[in-house]
């Protein structure tokens, strides 16, 4: 592999000192920085969350206590989404289950992953001094709010949120007479749509700046597995998201405009929709859990005190993952009406694709063994994805076989499944990796007692959430049933859902220790050092946060970028950016 | 040594008690039925649990090794002072491993799953099925049955509107003697083949007890579906596909009867139909509007 040279020179942007003072405008609102707009992305998104958790309280609410007007706030709610009395309609459920899982979906784990931790992490972990494209981030990312703010602007309309599933099925989707919220569903379209040229403008920046800006020395297979991870999730963003943005312009021209891409009635083809929305969809599952399969793999290292296992067997199941990622959108439509022959295929494919998963697995658990494990709260939420990904990859193997999928599909096993992929392992890695990073973004450290409770919380209320709803599913609960005691074989669940629910709020209350735990430290949290976790990469060589430019001199890179516990050497590390001392004994692999 | 020997007991004793918990969580559902699948009912539904409860044994061997393994590593390397993490970068020939027997795990069961997908699921349905037309609507569900000469006549999902339900074709006599009802009546032990089409939006034909589940999709007319109920008793048929504000309700009574007693409400709905091609549902005008 050649190797790229981005800087001739050793003086930097950051070295030369010759930039001024920043207005206020210029350096918090557009801002060019990427450390900033990965802030900027960490607040917007951390909001949504906060939007987000508030609808699934709504949704579960409505399960556990059906009829029931909600306390306190209940009678304040707009009319579409309660009753006079303040308990919750149909069609307004359905605006909670569409627009929780939309939210979730592109407004918080897309952006935390992507957003967040690509912008903060390419640069510093590649050593280059920004993004290749700086104006290009700095829009991503107001392109990203404003796409929130026109999908959450639908609870004012008077029809209210959109409400055929964030999935969007057409022709449901396509006709406001049929969703009963034509405004809503349009905006759903306008803000889909928004939300993809971030994410696409983001791929490219992402793309290029690794390509070509990677500091002398960094070959390829030296870069960290979070910025390998990023490599190839932009790569499926690129190539999965513009499907998305021209699905979500063709519905919007349906619902607007009296085309018919998607309705039978007008010689349409409902099920075009499901492809094009699938054929992103599924690579957007890996693209909301692979980064955090690689922010996860490098606290695993750091505070097992240990080399990754199977570095090269990590990217390769990566790039793999991201292959078969595009040929597996069809298990979500076994059922859908299309051709049985299809079926078949797609359910080879996604059996394949189980495999680099297993191989992942395996692979943390060597990263473990033999460690020296430090039980930090990032490396809590670390251990406790794997586990939470197990479960959750197991759980899609009944959903892979076509039989079984004709029993549970749409039922609430396939909703505990997303759960334990996106809950209990890309949200668990994210609130992991910001307990990590937070030092090197802040410059302070978060509260490591409270930052544990918070674990052990919400480690407990997410398993009793989201554990009993396999059973519900097995059960035959169908999703998005807004009121599940009109079945007749439904009325036993009743104390299972209040069990649940309950669980929920325990789940949502945990998170409130986090967000107090992350605006306390940020003023009162002990100053940060450089490198507080002894980590060998290359962000941990600059300051808690580095300056504009980071890196005063551009660093050339020596090593692998987990080389922990190397014999013959005083510490336990040895960074990326320094030569092994004559007495280490560093493999060569 | 007696360290780590001691927490690993200490470490033993928390999963005894978890996984007991857990198993008699697990057990009170599955022994009483109450949150566990419900009693199978039909007869493509025997093989179905078969493979799930394979697939449950599969992944819950799977799934309880790992963690008992990484719980293990997770307590037995732990920081301690002087005991240095062990210097290793991974091995070639477990990696071979743990990516050739996942490989041929899954393929096999793709294997068993493809052949009952289609040798047992779809394959032709017998010459003897009850044909019998589904049709779905903003919200609710109508089947129409063959009349006096068996055959409910050829239908496609151009002719489907609101005067004709089905979509059977107006000219195929076949279709005139056809009636319909608002509740799915079908014999035990006899194959029932259904053609699903949809007058507006995607619905769902969901029955768990007879774990079938099919989207009934709007311009396609479905014609794969069969089963063979073997319990008599009253089922329900659920919308399980997200259609419009009263999806929540959306739902058919299923009643399954002796062949006897089939034969004697069949012949009195055939004997009272008045031939005309698919049928006229006033319900639909009235539930719109819910």
């Amino acid at each position: 592999m050649s190797q790229t040279i981005a800087h001739s020179g050793a003086e930097t942007h950051a070295g030369t000192a010759h930039h001024h003072e920043l207005s206020f405008f210029n350096k918090y609102i557009w801002s060019e920085d990427h450390k900033t707009i990965a802030i900027q992305y960490l607040f917007a998104s951390l909001f949504f969350l906060l939007i987000g958790g508030l609808l699934a309280m709504g949704v579960r609410y409505q399960l556990a206590f059906s009829g029931q007007p909600i306390p306190l706030i209940g009678s304040l709610l707009p009319r579409w989404l309660v009753t006079d009395a303040g308990a919750i309609q149909p069609q307004g459920y359905n605006g909670l289950v569409t627009m929780h899982a939309t939210v979730m979906v592109f407004l918080v784990v897309m952006p935390l992953l992507v957003g967040v931790f690509g912008n903060f992490l390419i640069p510093l972990k590649i050593g280059a001094p920004d993004m290749a494209f700086p104006f290009f981030n700095a829009l991503s990312f107001w392109l990203f709010f404003v796409s929130g703010i026109i999908l959450l602007s639908s609870f004012f309309v008077p029809t209210g949120f959109p409400a055929a599933g964030w999935t969007s099925y057409a022709p449901l989707s396509a006709n406001g007479a049929w969703n009963g919220s034509q405004a809503g569903q349009s905006l759903w379209c306008v803000g889909i749509f928004i939300n993809g040229l971030a994410s696409i403008a983001g791929a490219v920046n992402y793309i290029t700046t690794i390509i070509n800006m990677r500091a002398p020395g960094m070959k390829m297979f030296r870069l960290p597995l979070p910025v390998w991870a990023l490599f190839i999730t932009a790569i499926l963003l690129l190539l999965a998201v513009p499907v998305l943005s021209a699905a979500a312009a063709m519905l919007f021209f349906d619902l607007n405009f009296g085309t018919s891409f998607f309705e039978a009635s007008r010689y349409g083809q409902p099920l075009m929709w499901q492809h094009l929305f699938w054929f992103f969809g599924h690579p957007e599952v890996y693209i909301l859990i692979l980064p955090a399969m690689g922010l996860v793999s490098e606290m695993l290292a750091v505070f097992s005190r240990k080399p990754i296992f199977g570095y090269k067997a990590m990217v390769y199941a990566m790039a793999a993952i991201g292959v078969l990622g595009f040929v597996v959108w069809g298990h979500h439509m076994f059922v859908s009406g299309m051709n049985l022959m299809l079926s078949s295929a797609f359910s080879f494919s996604t059996m394949l694709i189980a495999v680099p998963s297993a191989i992942k697995t395996f692979n943390w658990l060597g990263t473990v063994w033999g460690g020296s494990i430090r039980f930090t709260t990032a490396m809590c939420f670390a251990l406790s994805f794997v586990s939470m990904f197990v479960i959750g990859g197991l759980s899609g193997i009944y959903m892979a076989s076509t039989p079984v999928d004709l029993f549970i599909h749409h039922t609430y096993f396939i909703v505990a499944h997303i759960h334990y992929v996106l809950f209990g392992g890309s949200l668990f890695g994210i609130f992991g990796a910001i307990y990590f990073w937070y030092p090197k973004m802040f410059g302070h450290m978060m509260n490591e007692f409270w930052g544990k409770v918070h674990f052990v919380l919400s480690f407990m209320f997410f398993n009793l959430t989201f554990f009993p709803m396999h059973n519900l599913g097995l059960n035959g609960m169908p999703r998005r049933i807004a009121d599940p005691s009109l079945y007749d074989f439904l009325k036993s669940q009743q104390p299972l859902q209040i069990f649940v629910s309950l669980s929920a709020f325990g789940l949502g209350l945990s998170t409130l220790i986090f967000f107090v735990n992350f605006f306390y430290s940020m003023f009162k949290g002990p100053k940060a050092p450089r490198n507080p976790w002894n980590s060998t990469t290359l962000e941990w060589t600059l300051p808690s946060p580095p300056g504009h430019g980071n890196f005063p001199v551009t660093p050339t890179v020596y090593n692998g970028p987990y080389e922990y516990s190397v014999p013959g050497m005083d510490q336990d590390f040895l960074p990326q950016n320094q030569p092994a001392p004559e007495t280490a004994r560093v493999a060569v692999h | 040594m007696s360290f780590w020997r001691s927490s690993f007991a200490r470490c033993g004793l928390v999963l005894a008690i978890l996984l007991v918990g857990l198993g008699t969580c697990w057990a009170d559902p599955r022994t009483s039925n109450l949150w566990w699948m419900p009693e199978n009912a039909s007869e493509g539904g025997v093989y179905i649990d078969q493979l799930i409860y394979f697939i449950l044994f599969l992944t819950g061997i799977v799934f309880v090794l790992t963690q008992i393994v990484y719980i293990f590593f997770i307590v037995k390397y732990r920081a301690r002072k002087g005991v240095p993490a062990t210097y290793s970068h991974g091995n070639n020939r477990l990696e071979i491993i743990w990516t050739a027997i996942p490989t041929a795990i899954f393929i096999g069961l793709w294997g068993y799953s493809n052949h009952l997908w289609w040798d047992v699921l779809h394959s032709t349905p017998p010459a003897n099925s009850l044909q019998v037309g589904v049709a779905a609507y903003q919200f609710g569900f109508s089947f129409q049955y063959p009349g006096a000469d068996g055959k409910l006549g050829k239908a496609e999902a151009s002719f489907v509107s609101n005067d004709n339900m089905f979509g059977n074709d107006p000219s195929d006599p076949d279709a005139k003697d056809n009636f319909t009802s608002s509740v799915l009546e079908i014999p035990v032990n006899r194959p029932v083949h259904i053609r699903l089409d949809s007058k507006d939006v995607i619905h769902g034909f969901y029955i768990p007890q007879f774990r079938i589940y099919q989207d009934m999709v709007p311009g396609r007319m479905i014609d794969w579906v069969w089963f063979t109920p073997t319990k008599i008793g009253k089922f329900q048929l659920a919308c399980s596909q997200l259609c419009g504000s009263g999806h929540y309700n959306m739902k058919a009574d299923i009643e399954v009867v002796s062949q006897a007693d089939f034969e004697k409400w069949y012949q009195e709905k055939a004997k009272a139909v008045q031939p005309q091609p698919g049928a006229k549902l006033t319900s639909v005008t009235e539930t719109k509007d819910q």
